[in-house]
């Protein structure tokens, strides 16, 4: 036993193992030093194209020798630029917040109870991801249209007030909460509104912070809906903006990639300042 | 805290035990139970009620509509036609092109979003955290970033004239490939792009399996005299199927639809209908020439087929899991 303890416990037996294969190393590195470069270089010339000077746009130079704000400046005059990021930003902020309070409810609801039809329920909710939103467009589309909300950003929020994954994920948390701790809540007089806001709420923080990162990327990255309702730019999102620059004919690379920028920029901060965080609630997501 | 109470009465959960006359009792005890009977169906109304809303009954609706002959103005009428969409589909060949494109976009997607990221996860599993952690974040971003965006900067990077890496190949002393233009090439083209956003995640994934594998396993056979070969064919690649699985089972159901945005912003469909896959095809019968009826049927199709397809991946999933253990 105590030799097994002894050749277990120390990191180093491992690290031999590892360091024999050192051309195994050499290749990983190699590998992943192409598959970034690969992943990461068009996000670069993004933003470097959208740096030069527009006399320098076709330039191949990997880095930009005079930087100019030309093409920011270019596309926030041809399409309301700020309005659709601030648009954006809204339905992203909305979308998250209700998608957060239906899936605390309905976690709740699936975590708490047995009651008649709670699996049927459930099922139902699981297998929503089997319906594209292709499918059910054109009868979305025309209760939109009745409802007589073509055009606004209320119609893009309402059809996300609940989501499948975040339901499923909260009502898995909520299952694996302590029930002494719920119980010993009830014995006090809380009631279940009580108990889910003040103590299971509050415990899950973690959850529903990963939760609203992946809700609101995305969000902000949603593009079919959006294309299907807005007419108008002072009424869309920034992806549609985007695609204002590409459908003219003659792209104007410069502004397009300007636009681009700004329209990541938002996500990629997130990014930077929460990268663990992000990676680790879009890996729990699985795709979606 | 009043936790001394619990052993008191352990079962007692909702009844607060007050003395009642039994009648009123029995009136209240009815009264409550109808209410906490209800409690749940009130904490899951708006889910449901957005569920309801959004995706099932606009499924009903789109099987109705299936059926009969609209072209979404509110003020035209709704002809019943019987199983005519369905026949004209079946007889359109762009239907059949359509199809057999979201066969070739799944089966490009294959080896970029599950075959690549596989290797990569087996031969990066050895190296240093550090450099490890710095990798792992620069793959990922392909995945956070909108897919418009995407589409704008591969057309850019593509571009015959005067992208980067057209211009790259140029130097090499190719002629400029249209690689959005090429009927040939479209579709490989964006089946590279939507592959390109997930081979980070995919990698990340399968990562994450590759270390939670038990090294005892792997030592042991390599004390046994197993090759790397070995160790990977006979431990690494059992043990990673589930995950596995569950990635081409992903790719499988989503990944045509994932590609709806380049497609839409990069070809539209084109060239010659060559990037058109099944869902875009849906958007073009609905939204381009309002044959709601034709939208309605091929959405019909789309939806029926993909279950089956999705029944027939799970009842796999199933199979393959067993080895879990």
């Amino acid at each position: 036993m105590m030799t097994d303890a002894a050749t277990l416990a120390p990191v180093q037996p491992r690290r031999r193992a590892l360091a024999l294969s050192g051309w195994d190393t050499g290749v990983g590195h190699a590998l992943m030093i192409l598959v970034s470069l690969v992943c990461v270089f068009p996000i670069y010339w993004m933003i470097v194209t959208s740096l030069r000077p527009e006399n320098a746009i076709f330039s191949t130079r990997l880095w930009p020798d005079a930087a100019s704000l030309d093409n920011y400046a270019y596309a926030l005059r041809a399409v309301p630029m700020q309005r659709m990021l601030v648009n954006t930003f809204i339905v992203s902020a909305a979308v998250t917040a209700v998608q957060l309070l239906s899936g605390i409810l309905a976690g709740y609801a699936f975590a708490r109870w047995r009651f008649r039809g709670s699996a049927i329920l459930f099922g139902a909710v699981a297998l929503t991801w089997l319906v594209p939103l292709q499918v059910v467009m054109i009868p979305n589309y025309l209760l939109v249209a009745r409802l007589g909300m073509i055009d606004t950003l209320g119609a893009l929020i309402l059809p996300h007030i609940a989501s499948a994954f975040a339901i499923m994920l909260l009502a898995q948390s909520m299952r694996s909460f302590p029930t002494e701790v719920v119980e010993a809540a009830r014995m006090d007089g809380g009631n279940h509104w009580q108990i889910l806001w003040q103590v299971i709420v509050p415990n899950l923080r973690g959850t529903l912070a990963s939760l609203a990162i992946l809700i609101f990327i995305t969000t902000w990255n949603e593009y079919f809906w959006p294309l299907l309702l807005t007419r108008s730019p002072e009424n869309s999102v920034v992806q549609i903006g985007l695609q204002m620059f590409i459908s003219s004919e003659g792209t104007q690379w410069g502004p397009l990639m300007a636009a681009s920028t700004m329209a990541s920029l938002p996500i990629l901060l997130i990014y930077l300042v929460l990268q663990r965080q992000v990676i680790s609630s879009f890996m729990k997501s699985g795709l979606r | 805290m009043r936790l001394g109470h619990l052993h008191l009465d352990p079962t007692m959960t909702d009844f607060a035990a007050e003395p009642h006359p039994p009648r009123m009792l029995r009136r209240m005890t009815r009264a409550r139970r109808f209410r906490r009977q209800l409690v749940p169906y009130l904490y899951l109304l708006p889910a449901v009620a957005c569920f309801v809303i959004w995706i099932y009954e606009p499924l009903a609706q789109a099987f109705v509509l299936s059926f009969q002959q609209w072209n979404l103005l509110p003020t035209a009428p709704k002809t019943w036609v019987g199983l005519d969409n369905y026949r004209n589909i079946f007889d359109l060949p762009k239907f059949w092109q359509a199809l057999g494109n979201t066969w070739y976009y799944l089966v490009g997607l294959l080896p970029l979003a599950v075959l690549l990221p596989l290797v990569i996860a087996l031969f990066t599993q050895d190296l240093p955290p550090r450099s490890r952690n710095l990798y792992r974040a620069l793959i990922f971003v392909p995945m956070i970033v909108p897919p418009v965006v995407a589409a704008a900067v591969w057309r850019w990077l593509l571009d015959p004239s005067h992208g980067i890496l057209n211009l790259g190949l140029q130097g090499l002393g190719t002629k400029p490939i249209g690689f959005l233009s090429d009927p040939d090439l479209a579709l490989w083209t964006i089946t590279f792009i939507t592959g390109w956003k997930l081979i980070g995640f995919a990698t990340l994934i399968l990562s994450a399996a590759n270390a939670a594998i038990d090294e005892s396993l792997v030592e042991a056979a390599r004390l046994d005299g197993a090759s790397k070969w070995e160790i990977i064919r006979d431990i690494r690649l059992p043990l990673l199927s589930p995950t596995l699985m569950l990635l081409i089972l992903m790719v499988v159901l989503l990944g045509a639809q994932w590609s709806f945005s380049y497609i839409h912003v990069l070809t539209e469909g084109g060239p010659l209908g060559s990037t058109t896959n099944i869902y875009y095809l849906l958007w073009q019968f609905g939204f381009g020439s309002l044959s709601v009826g034709w939208s309605s049927a091929s959405a019909v199709i789309l939806f029926v087929g993909f279950g089956l397809l999705a029944a027939a991946l799970f009842a796999l999933k199933a199979k393959v899991t067993f080895h879990d253990d």
